[in-house]
């Protein structure tokens, strides 16, 4: 088990804010900073437009983890879009767990357009978390059916 | 003309969906003049040997309730799906999984532990009964949804489908005037929109269960806090269960153009939750009322948990248990 672990590439899909996370992942671009390559990042013009069936799709075709990057409180765009992803995330998250599924797969983080070393530092970390938990198992059970 | 051949099957189901037939009174009697029932195992007693019999493509249209629960219902799915032109998934297990989806959350261990009690008064699937030899179709792990196993030709929604929805397609059938396959008989709006209920767009400020709180009969059931999934339901009803005071639990699947209904309401239910203003010192009270939750796949996903990523139960260590 271990041993599948180690061989194991986390595949994460990250959306990320227009305004903030994403003006932050360029911050860390044009700042040089490095992070692990397993990070997809998906822009969207605020986090209140991710849907949950987008987190659940990118689960269910295979990511192993979605982080979903918006402005701090107090600094969405959109006024309250932050507030509603929120909201969202709490209940998708509960729902994962009632099923059996570690909640942390899904993962929401405020980066601001001046937080270059803050986007590095959670893709690192989430990045690292993702690997501890190992491949998903929704990915698992699907190749299981369809093998 | 010569009559239409047609079939009604049940596959794993509780039978509502053959009583949903009849409920368009006399209309049956139309059905029955335009056609010949060539099997109907809840009324008549066709034998699958039958079945097997006829040719290929030979019955026109078979209506389908029930999910795929053991091997003799996926069997007799393919078999089905063979001899008849057009295949109807009909009410909600046949369509997605239905509200015995949830089981998949269970093994099949606790399923029969729950249902049979002691391991020994579990069915065997081979034993000798007043000696003759009987075998039971295998258990299968999950259960699925009848489009899993065999392609469909159209949807009926609904659990169990509502007359003006089987009306529907009666009136289509002995008209001889059956629409493109694809088609989701029922509404393509929301529920909401046959709804008569007064909406204020209000916030939702505390979850309210219908055994325990008495909802107010003219006000949206959501702006009071009940978990009415109107919002992202396929409509068709005529809203019948808001109108009996209940909040709507989903059985007709999403409309049209939406993959995932539960996915659809968790949005709906997020966006309106609230105190009534957005900001960070709101949160602790948004939080206090997320916390009323405690089934979340069972509210949102009742009827379509074996479609979604919800269709079994994971076993990750550090997810805490139910």
């Amino acid at each position: 088990m271990d041993n599948k672990h180690e061989a194991h590439e986390p595949r994460i899909v990250a959306f990320l804010c227009r305004w903030c996370s994403y003006a932050g992942a360029d911050l860390a671009g044009v700042s040089r900073l490095t992070y692990p390559p397993n990070v997809v990042p998906m822009r969207v013009n605020c986090s209140g437009r991710v849907d949950a069936d987008m987190v659940l799709s990118a689960l269910e075709k295979g990511a192993d983890g979605v982080l979903i990057g918006g402005c701090h409180p107090g600094d969405c765009h959109y006024v309250s879009g932050n507030y509603k992803t929120r909201r969202r995330i709490a209940l998708l998250k509960q729902a994962l767990s009632e099923v059996g599924l570690d909640p942390r797969r899904v993962h929401l983080e405020w980066i601001s357009a001046s937080e270059g070393i803050k986007f590095q530092e959670t893709m690192t970390s989430y990045t690292e978390l993702i690997r501890e938990l190992g491949p998903s198992p929704v990915r698992a059970t699907k190749e299981a059916v369809h093998g | 003309m010569a009559k239409a051949k047609i079939g009604i099957y049940w596959a794993a189901a509780c039978g509502g969906c053959d009583c949903a037939l009849l409920e368009v009174d006399e209309q049956i009697l139309d059905v029955v003049a335009a056609a010949d029932i060539l099997l109907w195992p809840c009324a008549a007693d066709p034998k699958y040997k039958d079945l097997r019999e006829y040719k290929n493509g030979e019955i026109d249209i078979v209506l389908f309730n029930g999910a795929i629960r053991t091997e003799e219902n996926r069997e007799l799915a393919r078999l089905i799906r063979e001899k008849t032109k057009y295949l109807v998934a009909f009410g909600s297990c046949a369509q997605s999984g239905g509200v015995i989806g949830l089981a998949n959350q269970s093994s099949k261990e606790e399923i029969f532990s729950t249902v049979f009690g002691d391991t020994k008064h579990w069915p065997q699937q081979n034993s000798v009964a007043d000696g003759y030899e009987l075998e039971l179709p295998e258990f299968l792990p999950k259960l699925t949804h009848l489009a899993d196993v065999v392609e469909v030709d159209y949807v009926v929604p609904g659990c169990p489908p509502p007359k003006e929805v089987v009306s529907e397609l009666f009136t289509a059938l002995v008209d001889g005037n059956l629409p493109q396959t694809g088609t989701v008989f029922a509404s393509s709006k929301n529920l909401c929109e046959e709804c008569s209920r007064e909406r204020e767009q209000k916030k939702i400020t505390q979850i309210l269960r219908p055994h325990e709180h008495e909802p107010d009969p003219e006000k949206c059931l959501l702006d009071q806090g009940f978990m009415c999934m109107g919002p992202a339901t396929r409509g068709g009803c005529l809203a019948v269960c808001p109108a009996a005071n209940m909040p709507c639990t989903g059985c007709a699947g999403p409309t049209a153009n939406v993959r995932d209904q539960g996915a659809a309401m968790l949005n709906t239910v997020a966006s309106l939750i609230g105190t009534g203003e957005e900001g960070e010192d709101q949160l602790e009270a948004e939080d206090a009322i997320l916390a009323q939750f405690d089934d979340i796949v069972g509210t949102f996903y009742r009827f379509g948990s074996a479609t979604s990523i919800f269709k079994e139960r994971y076993h990750e260590q550090n997810s805490p248990a139910r």
